[in-house]
C-alpha cells in the first residue's frame, strides 16, 4: 500500500454530509483524498439553524429557560443552567444552597448519560454495534433516574431562575443510591470492554491526534482538550453551583494508560473516567445536601416582575459534557432580554477536526468526527442566506459584522 | 445422454432453490442470534424473506453517471455465480450435482466471481463511495485469497500423500475425512487450518470486522450505495447464498461426516437425517464465523485487513500446513 | 495478544432475556392500522409500555370549573400553547404545541391545571379532540 502513495495520483474529492450515516447531526465535509488518505479537509456547519435565539428574544426569561432545554437534546440542564445563571447575575438573585446541590446532582447525572450515549455512538462509528447496545442499555438507568427526579426523560424542565422546580424527597434518595451503586458495579466492566479490547485499541490509539499546543491554539474545551493534556474544567477553574464545596479536578488521561497523547483513545479514557468522577460528585452532594428552600421566589408573578425590572448584562458559564458552555444575556427593563447569545461547547471544538483528520485514513473519519462529541444543533447559531441560497462570509466581512453588532449592543 | 442432461439440469435447479431457502434460513438465524447477543429481541425468522419481497417490488434506480448495462448486469452475474458454486460442493449431505465437472481449484476461482461482480457494479455506479468501496473490495479479495489457498492446498496435499486419487475433488475430500489420516501433530495442524478458514469466511462475506468495502458508517454502504430495488435484492441474496457456500465448504472440508453412517437408520430416513445434520452443522459454522465474529469486534481499517490476512493469518495457515507435513514425515519415518 | 472482552459478555447474553420491552407488539403487525383497530375493539392486546415514575409530566388536564380566567398560565407558557377564549373567559390548550414543562401548573393560582401520566398522544390530526384540552 505504501508504494501507491508515491505514484502520481491526483487527489479526488469525497463529500461527506450534510446527511451521512457517519454523522449523527448534519454538517457538510469535503475531503481531498489521495487513495485512502485525507490530504485536506473543509467543513461547513449551519444546517440545523433553528432561530432559537430569535424566539428567545420574544419571550420572558421564565419562558426561555424551558426553551433552552431544547437547544440540545442531551444537555438540557447545561443550557438552562447556563442561561439561568446569567439571568440570576443580572437580577442579583441568590440561589438557595439546596437548589445548588440539586442542580449539581442533575448536572452530573446528565454528564453520565451524555458520556454513555457518546460511548455508544463511538462504538457504532467503529462498527462495534454490540457495544452500542451495551452502552445504551446501561445508560437507560441514568435516564430513568433523571425521569424520576425531574418528571421527564429528555427535556427535564427542572431549572428555574433562582433555583430548581422539584426537590429531591427522602423517598427518592434510595433510588439515587441504587442507581449510583449500579454504575459503580458496572464501571470496571465498561472500562474492560472499551479499553482492553484489541480491535478498539487498534482503531483508536494514535489516531485523530490533537497536540497540547493545537488544543490551546484552537481553544478546544472539555474532554477534547483534557485528552490532549490541557487541564481545564469550568467546574474547577470557575466553580459554580455546589462545585465550590466539592473537590473537582480536571480529568487527564492517567499514566497507567500512557498519559495524555491527545488521540481518540484518550478521549474514550477521559469520558469513562469522568463517569466515575460524576458518580463521586453525586455521592458527595447526596451526603452534604443542606436543607432549605429550593427556589429564591416561589411566586412566579413576583419573579416575573423582578426579572422585568432587571437591567444589565452577564455571562453564565457551565462545564457541559462536551466542554465549556456560555450564555450571554443582556436585559434592558423589558419582558424579553435585549440580547441572548449561546456559545455551545462544540463551537469551540469544531476547529480541532482539521488537525485531527489531516493525514488520517478515510476509515478513521467517522470515529474522529465523533470523538469530539459534536453537537451541531447546539452550535448552529448562524446561517447566511443570500438571494435564496446559502452563502459564505469572508473573514473580513465577519469581523466587520461582529463589530457592528457589538456597537449596536453596547448602545442599548 | 439426454436423460443425463435433464437430470443434471433438474438437480441444478433443485440445488439452486434449496440453496436460496437455506440462505434465507441462515440470514434469519443470524439476525436473531445477533440480536439476542446484543440483548435485543430481533426480527422473526422470515424477516429476510419479507425484506426481499419488499425489495423486489421496488424500482431499480440507476444513477445518471452510471454505466447502465454493467450496473444492471453485476447483481445477476453475482447471484448466478454464487449459485453455480453450490453445484460443485456437497450440500445437504448429498454429493455435488456436477461432481465430475470441477474440483476445489474451480470452487476457489468461482468464489472470486461474486466479489468481482460486486467490484464491477461498484465501479460502474459512478459514485465516489462506491468507487472507494470497490477498491477496498478488490484489496480485501486479494488479501483473503492466500490464506484460503493455503487451507485448500494443505488438505489436498495430505490427501495426495495418503494415496487418495484426485485429491482436489470434493467427492474424495468428502469420502476421506482428513482427521482420520493424520496423527496428533496433524490434528493440531488441521485445527489451525479450520480456524483460518473460519476467519476467512467473514471477509468472503463482507461482514464486520472485514466489511470495509461496505462500511456503513464510513461509506454508507460502499459498493452497494447506489443499488436499490431488485438489484439490491439480488446482491443481498448473493450474500445469503455465499454464506451457504462458505458454510458448506467448511463443513465439506473439515466436518464431512454423515449421521446416517453412524446411526443405524432405515434407508428412507437416511437423507432426512443427513439433511438435518447438515443444517445443524451449517448453522453452527455460520454462528461462529459470521454472527459471533461480527458482534464481538470493531471494523478493521483496510490496511489492517490486509496485514491481518497476509501477515498473521497466512503465517498461522502456513504453520498449520507445516504441522501436517511434519506429522506426515514423522509418520512415514 | 488479541483481547476481546466482549465475547464472553455476548455469549452469556445469548442465554439471558432480551432487554427490549416489546411495546406495543413483539413484532411489527402486517397492518399497523388494523392492529390498532383490533386493539380498540378489544380483539387484540398491546404489550404495556414501561411504567412512568410518579410526578411524570404527560398530557395536561384542565379543571374548567375552578379556572378564573386570570391568564397567568399564558404568560409563562414557553410554547404559546395556551389560547384565551374571551367569550367564556376560559383557556384552550393545544397539546400538539405543549412542551410538557408544566410551568402553567406551577403558576396557576387556582390549581386547575395538572399533568396526567398519559403519554401515548400520537395522531394524524393535530386538531383532533384528543389534542385539544379545554
Amino acid at each position: 500500500m505504501n508504494g501507491d502513495t508515491k505514484k502520481k495520483s491526483t487527489p479526488y474529492t469525497v463529500p461527506i454530509g450534510p446527511v451521512h450515516p457517519a454523522l449523527k447531526e448534519p454538517v457538510m465535509f469535503t475531503f481531498q483524498m489521495e487513495g485512502e488518505v485525507v490530504r485536506s479537509v473543509d467543513f461547513a456547519p449551519g444546517n440545523t439553524h433553528r432561530g432559537i435565539e430569535w424566539m428567545g428574544m420574544r419571550r420572558n426569561p421564565v419562558q426561555i429557560v424551558h426553551l433552552t432545554d431544547r437547544i440540545c437534546g442531551i444537555c438540557g440542564v447545561v443550557h438552562s443552567l447556563s442561561f439561568a445563571r446569567a439571568v440570576e447575575q443580572i437580577a442579583e438573585i441568590e440561589v438557595p444552597p439546596r437548589a445548588d446541590y440539586i442542580r449539581t446532582i442533575l448536572h452530573e447525572l446528565e454528564r453520565m448519560q451524555s458520556h454513555l450515549l457518546w460511548a455508544g455512538v463511538a462504538a457504532h462509528e467503529l462498527g462495534f454495534d454490540s457495544l452500542l447496545f451495551l452502552a445504551w442499555r446501561v445508560r437507560e438507568q441514568s435516564m430513568d433516574l433523571i425521569e424520576n427526579l425531574t418528571g421527564n426523560r429528555v427535556n427535564y424542565g427542572i431549572v428555574q431562575i433562582g433555583g430548581v422546580r422539584r426537590d429531591i424527597s427522602d423517598e427518592q434518595r434510595p433510588i439515587i443510591e441504587q442507581g449510583l451503586s449500579y454504575y459503580r458495579g458496572l464501571l470496571d466492566q465498561m472500562k474492560t470492554v472499551f479499553l482492553d479490547d484489541s480491535t478498539i485499541r487498534m482503531r483508536c490509539r494514535g489516531h485523530g491526534l490533537l497536540s497540547y499546543r493545537d488544543a490551546q491554539i484552537l481553544c478546544a474545551v472539555g474532554p477534547t482538550a483534557r485528552a490532549s493534556g490541557v487541564a481545564m474544567d469550568v467546574r474547577h477553574d470557575y466553580p459554580y453551583c455546589a462545585y465550590g464545596d466539592l473537590n473537582v479536578q480536571p480529568v487527564i488521561p492517567p499514566q497507567e494508560f500512557g498519559g495524555p497523547q491527545g488521540d481518540v483513545y484518550d478521549r474514550i479514557i477521559v469520558r469513562l473516567l469522568e463517569i466515575a468522577q460524576s458518580i463521586d460528585i453525586i455521592q458527595q452532594c447526596m451526603d452534604n445536601m443542606p436543607a432549605g428552600e429550593i427556589l429564591w421566589e416561589k411566586k412566579y408573578p413576583k419573579l416575573l416582575s423582578v426579572l422585568k425590572k432587571a437591567q444589565g448584562e452577564a455571562i453564565g458559564r457551565v462545564e457541559a459534557p462536551r466542554g465549556e458552555c456560555m450564555h450571554y444575556v443582556r436585559m434592558d427593563g423589558n419582558d424579553a432580554p435585549a440580547t441572548w447569545k449561546v456559545k455551545a461547547s462544540s463551537y469551540s471544538n469544531l476547529m480541532s477536526w482539521i488537525p485531527m483528520i489531516k493525514g488520517e485514513q478515510l476509515a478513521d473519519i467517522p470515529i474522529i468526527v465523533a470523538s469530539i462529541d459534536p453537537c451541531m444543533s447546539c452550535t448552529d447559531r448562524v446561517t447566511v442566506i443570500r438571494e435564496g441560497s446559502a452563502a459564505n462570509l469572508t473573514k473580513e466581512e465577519l469581523t466587520r459584522l461582529s463589530r457592528e453588532k457589538t456597537r449596536r449592543l453596547s448602545q442599548c | 445422454m439426454l436423460t443425463d442432461i435433464i437430470l443434471t439440469v433438474a438437480g441444478a435447479v433443485l440445488v439452486g432453490i434449496f440453496g436460496i431457502i437455506v440462505a434465507f434460513f441462515l440470514m434469519g438465524i443470524d439476525r436473531i442470534v445477533t440480536a439476542r447477543m446484543q440483548a435485543r429481541i430481533g426480527p422473526p425468522l422470515i424477516q429476510p424473506l419479507t425484506d426481499m419481497r419488499k425489495l423486489f417490488t421496488k424500482e431499480n434506480v440507476v444513477p445518471a453517471n452510471a454505466i447502465p448495462w454493467l450496473f444492471n448486469m453485476a447483481p445477476v452475474v453475482a447471484l448466478a455465480s454464487a449459485i453455480t458454486i453450490l453445484l460443485y460442493i456437497p450440500v445437504g449431505g448429498f454429493p455435488p450435482v456436477l461432481s465430475g465437472g470441477g474440483d476445489l481449484i474451480l470452487v476457489m476461482y468461482l468464489l472470486t466471481l461474486p466479489a468481482l461482480a460486486l467490484v464491477a457494479g461498484g465501479f460502474s455506479s459512478g459514485s465516489p463511495y462506491a468507487t472507494v468501496g470497490a477498491q477496498r473490495e478488490m484489496v480485501t479479495m486479494i488479501a483473503y485469497e492466500f490464506p484460503l489457498a493455503v487451507v485448500i492446498i494443505a488438505i489436498a496435499w495430505k490427501l495426495t500423500v495418503s494415496g487418495i486419487p484426485l485429491p482436489f475433488m470434493l467427492a474424495s475430500v468428502q469420502a476421506n475425512p482428513v482427521w482420520g489420516l493424520v496423527g496428533p501433530l496433524g490434528i493440531i495442524g488441521i485445527l489451525i487450518l479450520f480456524f483460518v478458514l473460519l476467519i476467512v469466511t467473514p471477509a468472503e462475506l463482507s461482514r464486520i470486522p472485514f466489511d470495509t468495502p461496505e462500511a456503513e458508517t464510513e461509506l454508507a454502504g460502499g459498493v452497494l450505495v447506489e443499488y436499490s430495488g431488485k438489484n439490491l435484492a439480488l446482491f443481498t441474496l448473493t450474500q445469503g447464498v455465499k454464506t451457504v457456500v462458505m458454510a458448506s465448504l467448511v463443513v465439506a472440508l473439515f466436518i464431512p461426516y454423515r449421521l446416517s453412517a453412524i446411526l443405524p437408520t432405515p434407508a428412507i430416513l437416511q437423507p432426512v437425517l443427513d439433511l438435518l445434520f447438515y443444517l445443524v452443522l451449517v448453522v453452527l459454522v455460520s454462528f461462529i464465523a459470521v454472527s459471533l465474529i461480527r458482534v464481538s469486534m470493531a471494523r478493521f481499517r483496510i490496511n489492517q485487513v490486509v496485514s491481518a490476512y497476509w501477515m498473521y493469518l497466512s503465517l498461522v495457515g502456513i504453520a498449520g500446513m507445516l504441522l501436517i507435513m511434519a506429522d506426515h514425515i514423522l509418520g512415514v519415518v | 495478544m488479541v483481547r476481546l472482552p466482549m465475547v464472553t459478555e455476548l455469549l452469556m447474553q445469548l442465554f439471558k432475556n432480551p432487554a427490549t420491552n416489546a411495546f406495543p407488539a413483539r413484532y411489527l403487525p402486517p397492518s399497523v392500522t388494523k392492529f390498532l383497530y383490533n386493539v380498540a375493539q378489544g380483539k387484540a392486546a398491546i404489550n404495556p409500555p414501561v411504567t412512568v415514575p410518579p410526578r411524570f409530566r404527560g398530557k395536561i388536564t384542565y379543571d374548567r370549573e375552578s379556572c378564573i380566567g386570570c391568564q397567568l398560565c399564558m404568560r409563562v407558557c414557553p410554547a404559546h400553547a395556551i389560547e384565551f377564549l374571551p367569550s367564556t373567559k376560559r383557556v384552550r390548550i393545544y397539546v400538539t404545541q405543549c412542551i410538557f414543562c408544566s410551568q402553567c401548573n406551577d403558576i396557576c393560582p387556582k390549581d386547575c391545571l395538572h399533568m396526567s401520566p398519559e403519554f401515548l398522544l400520537a395522531t394524524e390530526n393535530r386538531f383532533a379532540d384528543s389534542q385539544i384540552v379545554e
